[in-house]
């Protein structure tokens, strides 16, 4: 283990564990044996750590708690003992500067985050050094080559090999992270804001998917470097038979073979990425629209009055027209009714009799009176109008026409400030509107 | 297009509902089946009639109307304003409206709260108790298929989305915007009541304080007064 290694040659390195001190072996390498074994005996009791230390770092007495809680039956001496022997196993090791705080070894929470198939989401970086090591990697194999060292030219294929293993190892753990990065998006409490709940959506999104159709594009730093790192092993095919075998041709096409693999899987992975978060990223998009939508159209509703919300907007929907005709009862009290029904005996006035006051008028109608506003258009107030169309109109008569004809359609209304206004036998104190026009279409 | 009416099994159902101004979606289930598995028929069929069905992909189906009346408008209009102030106290609220207005549900105790809290814009929309927004609001989007009551918990159905749209609409509309962040408003802000300041809308400075028996009594005796002078 490269942690291990990390002490080898130090004499003795010392944790302090309650009243003991616990001395650390100077070994150059842990049996891996007994590290597997630790690690098969106690995954009961680790597992659920790993989750705690996914979170952070843990202190003496939070690992001390977590164990007691699952070891009931055991002493402090037992617990002091296993974390003595997880220490030793290189399992669990300090936090640099912090002796007293434990986490696990990054070589250990990786390969128990494999085996629990966790991922965590690597950067779009790390794929781009890859790709520039692979680049220089093919140069250092055409120099190879060029000078005949068949053994130079083997290892260096070989790492080759290796690299790009190592960038499908990245991918696909990628793939893995992306996959629960929207598995947790869908699955959180759907109470909180989307934008919370889609915030590592987002995050992933800019910090990785975006950089990464970058990266993989036509004319990206990927594309490129898997056609450089293909063009020299195409070349040395065709060389080696013109020139004569330098290595064995397999190992060649083999890795050109994983070459193409890691391509594809870079264009896979990113499909992927890009049908997993592009829903959620749309989705969250959408609800900021439409929050935004919301809150600029009461904007200006409070501004401009409900009547300034685009009407093409709108839905259309048909009048909720009631077929139902009511209960038998409401039915028969009906009939009963209209059976009882007693005309009023009709006053008409005697032909000879002198009428009192002047004729009445005929109500004017809606169609009447809208007529005449559009005529009269531009009104600069239309309270003023009416008044001097109607100087003995009744109060209640007057607001009435002033709300019909202020609120149709077919006009163009300006607020105006409030004032007062004379009827006829009252004092009205309103806001007037000024009829400009039809509405534009 | 070969239309089988008898396999149009809920047919007068689906009309009817469609007819007054219903949105049907899956909460009318068998209404909804029958419409999803012959959708071509029934628009075909519809459309003969002079009717349009609108067949959303989001699931639910309705009618276009011809025209529309001044009504109609004011219920579109009620129901957008009701929309928005949801969006925005659910956000205030740290709540996600989407996942309410789309599938999800408020409560009626909800209600005195939101009225409380925008009563100047509902008072635009002639809604000025809880008993207006029952009426006006609640009551015609359940009628409309807006959504369904359980009980005191009003449960938004997807034709929802029509007012989703309307915000999305006002988001991408330019124009709105730009007048609303103009110092130089071609329409003056109307002026709107304070809700301290007991100013009423219209005041008649003919302060008449009397109760509903004064009143009917006053009506009586002065068109008892009209009858013997004409007689």
């Amino acid at each position: 283990m490269t942690h291990a290694a990390r002490y080898s040659g130090e004499a003795v390195q010392c944790s302090t564990i309650g009243a003991f001190q616990i001395e650390r072996p100077a070994l150059s390498m842990i049996d891996p044996k007994r590290v597997l074994r630790a690690l098969a005996e106690h995954w009961t009791l680790l597992e659920p750590l790993c989750e705690r230390f996914d979170a952070g770092t843990l202190s003496l007495i939070e690992l001390r708690n977590q164990l007691a809680a699952q070891l009931p039956d055991s002493t402090v001496v037992e617990i002091t003992a296993l974390l003595d022997q997880w220490i030793r196993l290189d399992i669990l090791v300090p936090v640099a500067k912090s002796p007293n705080r434990f986490e696990l070894n990054a070589q250990i929470h990786d390969f128990l985050a494999y085996l629990r198939r966790e991922h965590r989401l690597g950067l779009c970086l790390e794929i781009e050094a890859y790709l520039r090591h692979l680049e220089r990697l093919a140069g250092y194999i055409q120099d190879a080559f060029e000078v005949r060292d068949a053994h130079d030219l083997t290892r260096q294929l070989r790492l080759l090999d290796m690299r790009v293993r190592d960038v499908l190892k990245k991918l696909g753990n990628d793939e893995q992270a992306l996959i629960a990065v929207a598995e947790r998006a869908k699955t959180s409490d759907r109470q909180i804001p989307l934008r919370q709940r889609y915030a590592e959506v987002l995050a992933t999104w800019d910090e990785y998917v975006e950089p990464m159709i970058q990266l993989v594009a036509a004319d990206g730093a990927f594309e490129q470097g898997v056609y450089r790192v293909e063009h020299v092993l195409l070349r040395l095919l065709g060389e080696q038979q013109r020139l004569g075998q330098l290595v064995d041709d397999d190992l060649l096409l083999r890795t050109h073979a994983r070459i193409l693999e890691m391509q594809t899987s870079a264009q896979l992975t990113l499909r992927k990425a890009r049908e997993l978060l592009l829903p959620l990223r749309e989705e969250a998009r959408r609800h900021n629209a439409v929050t935004r939508g919301a809150a600029l159209a009461l904007s200006v509703i409070r501004k401009k009055g409900l009547d300034a919300v685009p009407q093409a907007a709108l839905p259309l929907f048909s009048r909720p027209q009631s077929t139902f005709l009511g209960s038998a009862s409401q039915v028969e009290a009906y009939v009963y009714a209209l059976a009882r029904f007693e005309a009023k005996p009709a006053h008409f006035p005697k032909a000879s009799g002198k009428r009192t006051g002047d004729s009445p008028r005929a109500p004017k109608t809606a169609r009447e009176m809208l007529d005449r506003c559009e005529q009269a258009l531009p009104l600069p107030d239309l309270m003023t109008w009416l008044l001097e169309q109607e100087p003995e109109g009744a109060t209640d008569e007057l607001l009435y026409w002033f709300s019909r004809l202020s609120r149709d359609n077919r006009f163009q209304r300006d607020r105006l400030e409030r004032r007062q206004y004379l009827t006829r036998d009252h004092e009205v104190s309103l806001s007037s509107v000024a009829l400009v026009g039809r509405p534009s279409a | 297009m070969n239309i089988d009416l008898k396999e149009m099994t809920q047919l007068s159902a689906i009309f009817r509902e469609l007819f007054k101004g219903y949105h049907l979606s899956r909460s009318e289930p068998e209404c909804y089946a029958q419409l999803t598995s012959q959708q071509d028929q029934y628009r075909a069929l519809f459309k003969a009639l002079g009717f349009e069905l609108v067949c959303d992909p989001r699931g639910f189906y309705y009618f276009v109307p011809e025209q529309m009346g001044a009504q109609v408008n004011k219920t579109a209009q009620r129901l957008a304003l009701f929309t928005f102030i949801l969006v925005e106290h659910l956000a205030d609220q740290g709540r996600d409206p989407l996942s309410v207005l789309d599938g999800g549900s408020i409560g009626r105790d909800e209600l005195p709260a939101l009225l409380d809290k925008y009563r100047d814009l509902f008072l635009q929309a002639e809604v000025t108790t809880h008993e207006e927004l029952e009426d006006k609001v609640i009551r015609r989007l359940t009628q409309l298929g807006f959504a369904e009551d359980s009980n005191g918990v009003y449960r938004f159905l997807p034709p929802m989305h029509r007012f989703l749209d309307v915000c999305l609409a006002v988001q991408h509309d330019r124009d709105l915007a730009a007048s609303l962040h103009s110092n130089n408003l071609p329409l003056p802000a109307p002026v709107l009541i304070d809700d301290d300041s007991g100013d009423p809308i219209i005041s008649l400075d003919e302060a008449v304080e009397e109760s509903e028996d004064e009143a009917m009594a006053r009506a009586l005796a002065e068109e008892r007064a009209a009858q013997e002078h004409d007689v």
